[in-house]
């Protein structure tokens, strides 16, 4: 073939020829404005998603025995960026010579973290949570990482009935998501079985009678305790159909394990497909082992190396925190990926049902040391706290 | 804060996206010492996987071009098996090269992988159109030839060689995709099905350069596309490895703030955001030159001609992805293609234009893994993903309070349109869904308005002059190149290796030179 365009191929030819002096002097005639140091949707990516910041305690207000609602402002910025209702975050702070961190639910809404207010709900359990409960004062500073998670609403995929089920402390991402269905941010309608021990017991009693105004509806479910108005017992499919039909309602589901194992017991003969229940997640516990061995882990941060200590039922993560070591972490549950480290020696086993890597992670050597335990001396590498 | 100073390195790599880490390898495999800072916590940037409930999404990675089998290897294959990667990655094939739908003149065609094929079956939907879809093969394969000859000589061309040789490409070399597609007398049906891969590159064919599009469709037409099992992340996560292998270092968690120089052409080091200081003397940067010469570089070594060539070009499209995990089969759905175009309008000038706008952009390239690789999601489910662009910052527009929301609108189209298009209910069956905008690409890699596909290849800009000016514009700031999609051979997975590869060898040779 001969191809051409313009009546004499030489044409087409000297067309080609102008390409580079063209391109040449397009780009001699630009502007010699300064270039811009930011972008419009790069400012918007900054406020939604900040990565840490810099936050002090405002407040803290008990709630219920053992548990305390902690407010703070954030010291890096003059708001806290707007989340999805149901969302977490990671309060990260040094007691001691630990550096510690854990995921708490938001209990404020999106609305009021625009007005630089961020709560959290925080129950007398654990290490970090009960030196919150016991030792934390309005002023203190902490760090923490921006909301995230994927516990919460998702418009295409629920049904506008949901129902949300919540064990004790387990309660706080539910005052969230109510909240925000009161500010007019979410379009389901939410029923909520709040299960506890007693009515003392019970958080955030008068924060959800006034939404009871604004449309949640509420079943106060009391396992020990016979009331007036109060169901009494565990939350079972007998109960929830009492009030709402179990086959089209989208489940959301918060507290601790054994209402997971119950639930799951008793919604089993419903076969509901997996996408109509949803479980928040929880951190990874130490295993319970009779005499653990402790190995050494050696950790590579940049350049740096540090060794230190790893006992056989404490995760990764927890000996590098012990040591003082900054490991990035999120979620400790081992979903969300952000410890992600590439491991170089060593044996180690994952928490059951809790091996979140993606199949590549598995084959090249990648590792969430957040629910990893060691089973021998190891070896890692960790990318350094940003 | 403390400000300390690590080793030295002959060359740092800025991003350990896909031109990144392929020039990383380059460096290294050269022969001189490499350290490769990347601001997230896992390599690959956009090549790169998520985990939803029990599904793994593939995060952009639609089909790679110009791979080929084992036994007849196209060059990415080539490149990949030179930089010892290839046998770390499992390997597959796609099925078929597309299903154009548009919703203006109701096409609906299913293209075959294969030259004859492909031509019987446009003939079959165009009758008449054998003759210019010939021309059109042959004028590809004198354009493949002289850009094989081009890189053999590493751009350095005989003017009298290539006129001798390749005068198709010459004459044909300076028009669009449609101009040519006019000269060949194509049969207007047959040049709309024809044009169907343009998204790909992101300019409509009015603008697009043939030569540009045309060595991209000869390379899918007679190599096939292929994927990696484990999605891009195991590329990414093998070329991280091969980097390793080699001695060299990559640095997660490592955002670089400046690039310091005594003045153009002198780098001498590179910070990190905690003021960390990493002696060097050449850098590749696999991010955009609007963010290296607008916020990274010393202010005293950034010139006006930097500036000026800089402003001159005009960002391509503004990423926008929907994931969906459906808890049914393909097979169920009915969903029987792999890969999907799916327009407005067949008339790529004018849904470019429709696409400058949130509200008027209808257009998607919608992927079902499993009719690829059917053991990508459990037995029963399949994964989907839809991908947009939109052509103007006008997603910039969206309020904060709005965000989550209008994801949910742009989503809840896109799902909209591929039922009506397809005929398949896909809504019901919504088990895990995860939605990307500009805003979480900007965020993710730091791209200026959430660009994905770097500077827009067209006109003036388009690819040809650009790889005839690669020496002249490496000579703007000596010391440092470019890799990846903001790169001289613009963006995409295998442009973006290929860009990585010439800046890394040609890195190399300033070291050698400099030792010398």
């Amino acid at each position: 073939m001969k191809f051409k365009r313009q009546i004499f191929g030489f044409q087409d030819m000297l067309r080609f020829k102008k390409l580079v002096p063209n391109r040449r002097a397009a780009l001699a005639a630009g502007s010699d404005k300064p270039l811009p140091e930011t972008y419009r949707v790069n400012q918007q990516a900054g406020r939604l998603h900040p990565g840490v910041m810099e936050v002090e305690l405002t407040a803290v207000r008990p709630l219920a025995p053992g548990m305390k609602e902690l407010t703070f402002r954030r010291l890096d910025a003059g708001a806290f960026p707007f989340f999805r209702a149901g969302q977490y975050v990671s309060l990260q702070g040094r007691v001691g010579e630990s550096l510690v961190s854990r995921p708490y639910s938001i209990v404020s809404s999106p609305r009021q973290a625009l007005e630089n207010k961020l709560a959290l709900g925080v129950a007398d359990a654990g290490f970090f949570s009960g030196w919150l409960n016991r030792e934390a004062r309005p002023g203190d500073r902490f760090r923490m990482t921006e909301p995230s998670g994927e516990f919460h609403y998702e418009t295409l995929r629920d049904g506008r009935q949901i129902v949300c089920i919540a064990g004790g402390a387990g309660i706080t991402p539910f005052l969230s998501m109510a909240r925000s269905m009161a500010e007019g941010d979410e379009p389901y309608q939410m029923l909520l079985f709040y299960g506890a021990r007693t009515e003392a017991q019970l958080a955030f009693r008068a924060e959800l009678d006034a939404l009871a105004e604004k449309g949640l509806r509420v079943v106060y479910v009391l396992s020990d305790e016979t009331k007036a108005g109060f169901e009494h017992g565990f939350v079972t499919a007998e109960l929830l159909e009492k009030y709402v039909d179990i086959r089209t309602s989208s489940f959301f589901l918060c507290g601790p394990q054994a209402m997971y194992d119950f639930l799951d017991a008793q919604l089993a003969p419903y076969g509901l497909p997996r996408k109509a229940v949803h479980r928040d997640a929880s951190c990874c516990p130490n295993l319970r082992l009779e005499a653990p061995r402790v190995f050494r882990l050696t950790v590579h941060v940049r350049d740096q190396i540090f060794s230190m200590e790893a006992a056989e039922h404490e995760t990764l993560l927890t000996a590098m925190e012990r040591a003082g070591v900054p490991a990035p972490n999120r979620c400790r549950a081992g979903g969300c990926g952000y410890c992600h480290s590439k491991w170089l020696s060593g044996e180690f086993r994952i928490a059951e049902g809790r091996d979140g890597r993606r199949e590549a992670d598995r084959k090249f050597g990648w590792i969430h040391p957040c629910v990893t335990y060691p089973m021998s001396d190891m070896e890692l590498e960790v990318p350094a706290e940003k | 804060m403390e400000k300390r100073t690590t080793r030295a390195y002959d060359a740092v790599v800025i991003g350990a996206g896909n031109g990144g880490l392929t020039a990383a390898i380059r460096i290294l495999q050269g022969g001189f010492s490499c350290l490769v800072l990347e601001k997230h916590n896992l390599p690959g940037g956009f090549a790169t996987s998520f985990r939803r409930g029990r599904f793994e999404f593939e995060a952009s990675l639609h089909e790679l071009n110009d791979f080929g089998s084992a036994q007849e290897p196209g060059e990415i294959r080539e490149l990949f098996r030179s930089l010892g990667v290839e046998d770390k990655i499992e390997w597959l094939r796609i099925p078929e090269a597309y299903h154009l739908i548009t919703t203006d003149k109701q096409y609906d065609c299913v293209m075959p992988f294969g030259v004859q094929a492909f031509i019987d079956r446009m003939e079959e939907y165009v009758p008449g159109s054998r003759k210019s879809m010939e021309a059109f093969f042959e004028l590809c394969e004198e354009v493949r030839a002289a850009q094989a000859y081009s890189s053999s000589v590493n751009g350095e061309t005989d003017a009298a060689y290539m006129k001798k040789n390749f005068p198709n490409f010459i004459r044909a070399g300076s028009y669009s995709v449609n101009e040519v597609l006019d000269s060949l007398k194509m049969p207007a049906r047959a040049r709309d099905i024809l044009n169907a891969y343009w998204c790909y590159l992101g300019v409509d064919c009015d603008r697009l350069s043939f030569l540009h599009y045309g060595s991209m469709v000869i390379r899918y037409i007679t190599r096939d596309a292929w994927m990696p099992k484990m999605r891009s992340h195991e590329i990414s996560l093998a070329l991280e490895e091969r980097i390793r292998e080699l001695g060299g270092e990559i640095w997660y968690h490592s955002p670089v703030s400046k690039i310091h120089a005594d003045g153009p052409g002198a780098i001498t080091a590179v910070e990190l955001a905690d003021g960390t200081q990493i002696p060097t003397r050449h850098v590749i940067a696999n991010c955009s030159p609007h963010l290296v010469f607008g916020t990274m570089l010393d202010k005293g070594a950034v010139t006006e001609p930097m500036v000026r060539a800089t402003n001159s070009r005009a960002f391509s499209g503004r990423g926008f992805s929907l994931f969906l995990g459906l808890n049914k089969s393909a097979q169920e759905l009915g969903i029987k293609s792999h890969n999907y175009f799916i327009y407005d309008t067949a008339d790529s000038a004018d849904q470019y234009d429709r696409m400058r706008r949130v509200e008027t952009n209808h257009v998607q390239a919608t992927v079902c893994l499993n009719n690829a690789f059917p053991g990508c999601s459990p037995e029963g489910t399949c994964m989907m993903y839809f991908t947009t662009m939109f052509m103007s910052d006008d997603w910039g527009n969206v309020a904060d309070t709005e965000y989550f929301k209008a994801k949910d609108r742009m989503a809840d189209d896109m799902i909209r349109v591929f039922e009506r298009e397809t005929g398949c209910r896909i809504r019901d069956s919504i088990e895990e869904i995860a939605v990307a905008s500009p805003t979480t690409y900007a965020r993710y890699c730091g791209h200026p308005q959430g660009v994905i596909y770097g500077y827009e290849a067209a006109e003036w800009d388009s690819l040809m002059p650009r790889m005839m000016m690669i020496k002249e514009d490496a000579q703007l700031f000596p010391g440092l190149r470019f890799a990846g999609g903001w790169a001289m051979r613009s963006s995409g997975y295998s442009s973006s290796y290929v860009s990585g590869d010439l800046s890394g060898r040609q890195t190399v040779g300033d070291l050698k030179r400099e030792v010398r």
